[in-house]
This record gives C-alpha cells, structure tokens and sequence, in this order.
C-alpha cells in the first residue's frame, strides 16, 4: 500500500520527475513478468477452466491436476534424469577440461602455445551450424547417436572457458607460484593445491554457466537423441507442443517442471552467473 | 622462447616444461581437433559433394552453391533470416540499453527489478515457445484479449505469413533482453561517477551527459552487444521450431531451420553443408563490416 506519506518521502528523495520515471519502470518490470504469471495461473486451473474468453488470472479452484497429469501422459521425470546427467556430467567434464587448459596457456611455457592458444581463439567464430552434420555423422560412425555422450562430450571443445579461466589465471600473482615452487613442489601440485582453489569463482561462474546453458541446449539434442526415452526436458516438452496442441494446462505445467532447476541454480549463484555473463561478455 | 630460461638450446624441445604444457593441454586438444577443427574442415569438404548417407557420395564441385542459388527456398529462408535479424537486433539492443539504464539508478527494490527482466533468460528455448504459443493463441490469448479491450481486431498471431516472424521476434526479445541489459548495467558502473558530476556543475542537461559522456563511454559494450547480437539473430532456430515449425506457409522458414530440414529431413547432407558455409560467410562478412565501422567512428 502506499499512503500519502510515504509518497512524499519517496517524492523527496526522488523528485517528482523521477517518481513518475520509477512507477514506469516497475510498470515496465511487472509487464515483463506477466507471461511467467500467466503460465502459473493456466498450470493450476482444471482443465475446464483453462479456455476461456476472458482471462482468470487467479484461478477460481487451484488444482495439481494438470501437473499429475503432465507426469502420468508424458515420461517427464525420466526426462527430467536424462537432462540432470547430461548437464551435470557435460559441467564437469568442461570444467576440469578448460581449467587444465587455461592453466597451460596462462603459466607454461612450451613450444607451439601461442599458435595453439590463437587456433583455440579461431574456433570460438565458427558456428556451430558449420559443424552439425560432420559431428552428427561422426558419432553415428561410432555408433554413439541417441546415448548420452553424443551429447556431453562435444560441450568440452567449447573455447570460450578456456578464454575466460585463462583471464582468470593470468590475474593470479606468479610470486604465489614461484613460493610453492621453490619448496619442491610440482606443476601438478600447484595446479591441485594452488590454483584450483584460488580459482573457485571463475570456476563457479563458468560452471553455472556451463550448467545452464546445457540444461536448455536444444538443436543438437534435438538432432542427436531419436527415442522418446533418452530425450532431454527441452525436446521432451517441445514433442508435446506437438502431441497435446490445446491442453494449455498441462503444457504449462510441463513447462514450470523443465524451468525448475536452471531458476533453483540461479536463485543460489546469482553473483557468479551475473559474473560469467559480464566476464564472457565483455572481454571475449 | 627456451632461451629466457638460459638453458641449453639444443634440446628445448625435451625441456619439461614443453612435456608438461601439452599434458595439459591434451584432454583440450583432443576434444577441439575431434569435434571442432575436424568437422569444420570436413563441412567445407563435405559442401562439394552430393551425400545423402545412403548412396556413396558423388563430387559435384561447386555445384551445391550453384543449386542453392536456383532454389526458391533457399532466397526466402535468406530473406525471412535478414528480416528477422533487422526485426529483432534494433529492438535487443535497444531497448537493452533504456532498461539498463533505468536499472542504473538507485532505488529500493531495484535487485528485484532486474531480477524480472532477467528472468526469462533462464527458461529454455522450448518452454518461451510454449508460453507465447499460449499468449498468442488467436481466440484465448491474452494479448488478443487485451488488445480487443483497446479496440483493436483479433489478430492471427502464428497463423498469419505476415505476423508470424514479428511475433517471434516479440517471443525472442521478452526471452533474451535480460542478457544484454546484465552486460551493459556492468558497463554502466564502469563509468566513473565524477565525468558526470565535472559535466553537471558546467550545467549538462541529461540529454547531454547520455550523449557525451555515456554513450561515448559505452562503446566498446555497444559494439560487443550489437555484433553478437545480429550473429545470434542470424542463428534463430529453436523458437521457430516450435513455435512454427518454419510456416505458415514458409513464412518464418529461417536459414538453420532450412539447413536441418535439408540436412535432416531430406538427408540431403552435402547440400545443407554448403548452405551451413554460406550462413558462416555472411556471418564473417557482418561482423567484419561492423568491426570496421565502429572502430572507424572510435577515431573521429
């Protein structure tokens, strides 16, 4: 409620120009949100009460209905697994992959690095349209199509963490290295002891990054995994657009299950997703 | 390079940290050659050969571009492509940067207001096809609904040719706004506060210190959003899948949803390569203009 009171403090502090200014801006921000609100009011209404010509936004009777159902008509939690592993394993395999390469190109010296470090940087300007259909054959050649490492393996030769980490390790003072060095201890032992532990925020914003990202992938997935039972959330739920067309409530309800987990990740590493996104953005 | 360490040249290359390096870099390597490297160069190689992956492929030369060319398909799914990418960038970038903007000041509750704009980023490509499937639905959408409520005729959202790429340039911008509102917001705080105090106590209108201090200040996330931008845009795939399906009648068929039917429909493997490669060109060629254009007024 806002009462004439604290509309004259906000007045003050803010002018009035700028009051008018900031009720347009959450006016702006609630609009934004509307079809989100949408989707929940449509997922808890019976199904009875989903189509109608003017729109309920609080649902007369709230049901879980359209969720049971969801569940019941469509293996949404098998789903639900198969999306979890993919996205799991393809974020730790990316990041243990790109930091054991940053590191290499941050901190040794070998012959060939610049080269290499400037091809890896060439790869990030490719699309991914470009190689589709080698990759596509090239797991069908080793019969790996429709599994879940057609989709995991190839998210590790994305340049883009290497570039980021690598960013990372270069701020980290080569005194730190040198002390540890100094004392017998080896490239490997620094790497485990030193620099993965110094490095845990990049390495979080790039795994949650890296999560998210894969959780909602959808052309390879979509192209790569054939049976309904080894499909992902993403392409599960687009398959029932095509299947249930007019249960609004029950797609709605499916929807809300897949947005689940990237919105839990969010809610607990928003610094660190904000971080990537600012860090990737920026100065790739 | 062996030399800094004032060693023995003659054999750097067994110097350990040559050894070290590449075992570090290996798992990478491997990864970049098999599923990055290789498959690009296999794609160019691929685009000069008629391969359907059931008959062995026969060379045909240049002639898949020659194909290309001659086909309807081909210059409408350029055109809805082009189309969308000037429909959805100017907007993206836009009215980004006038929510960050509005997101820089401060005010209570502002952590939640950017939270509401972010907020669809999160959800997969999928589900905001779903939702604006949904919204858009002819007779029980809300927009219709509202837009009724304001006078206006009920509108085929999806249904119309002409409407239907428009509608999911809305789905889009609602979806990946959030993006670069969080990009230029980071940049926006990089710009020291005492530019515009110097510019207010000469008496800058706010219309001057947008102009002269923030945008000039700006430019190096401007161009960034810009270039990324049209690079996504040219890529629009997903929301097209499933909103659409590339119709009615063709209307939102984009170049990728053209390539995967070719590709993966038709089998037509070598000819959807080409079409990839061409897609990357004029990718290239974008970007490179761009590059050039913004460092050119970076100089004035």
């Amino acid at each position: 409620m806002i009462n004439d009171n604290l509309l004259r403090r906000s007045a003050g502090r803010h002018g009035w120009k700028g009051l008018i200014f900031l009720a347009f801006l959450w006016l702006a921000a609630l609009l934004w949100i509307l079809p989100v609100l949408w989707m929940i009011s449509t997922s808890l209404k019976p199904e009875t009460m989903v189509m109608t010509l003017v729109p309920q936004w609080i649902p007369p009777v709230v049901t879980l209905e359209n969720y049971v159902r969801a569940l019941q008509k469509a293996p949404i939690m098998l789903w639900f697994y198969n999306s979890s592993v993919m996205a799991v394993c393809g974020t730790l395999l990316v990041l243990l992959v790109d930091a054991m390469a940053a590191y290499s190109f941050a901190r040794i010296r070998f012959a060939g690095s610049k080269l290499l470090f400037i091809i890896t940087l060439c790869t990030m300007m490719v699309p991914s349209q470009v190689t589709l259909i080698p990759l596509y054959l090239l797991f069908n050649r080793f019969n790996l199509l429709n599994t879940f490492w057609v989709v995991i393996l190839p998210r590790a030769s994305a340049a883009i963490g290497v570039f980021m980490l690598r960013q990372f390790f270069l701020g980290v003072p080569v005194e730190l290295e040198d002390a540890v060095r100094i004392d017998g201890c080896s490239r490997y032992g620094i790497f485990w002891r030193i620099i993965l532990p110094l490095a845990r925020p990049a390495l979080a914003a790039l795994g949650i990054f890296t999560f998210v990202w894969s959780w909602n992938d959808y052309l390879w997935p979509l192209i790569t995994l054939s049976s309904k039972e080894m499909y992902t959330l993403p392409i599960g739920i687009a398959t029932l657009v095509g299947y249930f067309a007019r249960d609004y409530g029950m797609l709605m309800a499916g929807a809300i299950i897949a947005s689940i987990p990237t919105l839990i990740v969010f809610l607990f590493f928003q610094r660190e997703f904000i971080q990537g996104i600012t860090t990737s953005g920026l100065k790739g | 390079m062996n030399g800094a360490y004032g060693r023995s040249r003659r054999f750097a290359w067994l110097e350990k940290d040559n050894v070290i390096g590449y075992v570090f870099l290996a798992p990478f390597l491997i990864f970049l050659f098999l599923f990055m490297i290789l498959p690009i160069f296999q794609g160019l190689y691929m685009s000069f050969f008629d391969w359907n992956a059931l008959t062995p492929p026969a060379f045909v030369g240049l002639g898949n571009f020659q194909t290309m060319f001659g086909e309807v398909d081909f210059w409408s799914s350029l055109w809805h492509t082009v189309y969308f990418v000037i429909i959805s960038t100017l907007p993206l970038v836009g009215l980004g940067l006038a929510i960050a903007l509005g997101l820089n000041r401060s005010f209570r509750g502002k952590t939640i207001a950017r939270g509401l704009f972010f907020f669809p980023y999160l959800l997969t490509v999928s589900v905001v096809a779903t939702i604006w499937r949904w919204v858009l639905q002819e007779h029980f959408g809300l927009l219709n609904y509202y837009l009724g409520k304001l006078g206006a005729a009920s509108l085929k959202w999806l249904g119309d040719p002409n409407l239907a790429m428009i509608s999911i340039a809305l789905a889009t911008l609602w979806w990946t706004v959030g993006f670069n509102v969080v990009v230029f917001l980071a940049a926006l705080q990089e710009i020291p506060e005492q530019l515009y105090e110097a510019a207010r106590i000469d008496g800058a209108t706010p219309w001057q210190l947008f102009r002269h201090i923030t945008l000039p200040q700006l430019q190096t996330s401007l161009t960034f959003v810009f270039i990324t931008q049209i690079i996504a845009s040219f890529q629009v795939f997903g929301q097209v899948n499933v909103m659409t399906g590339g119709g009615p009648f063709g209307s939102t068929r984009t170049l990728v949803q053209y390539i995967y039917e070719q590709g993966f429909k038709y089998l037509k493997m070598g000819y959807a390569s080409a079409v990839a490669y061409l897609l990357f060109a004029i990718m290239f060629v974008c970007t490179a203009l761009q590059w050039k254009l913004f460092s050119n007024d970076n100089d004035e």
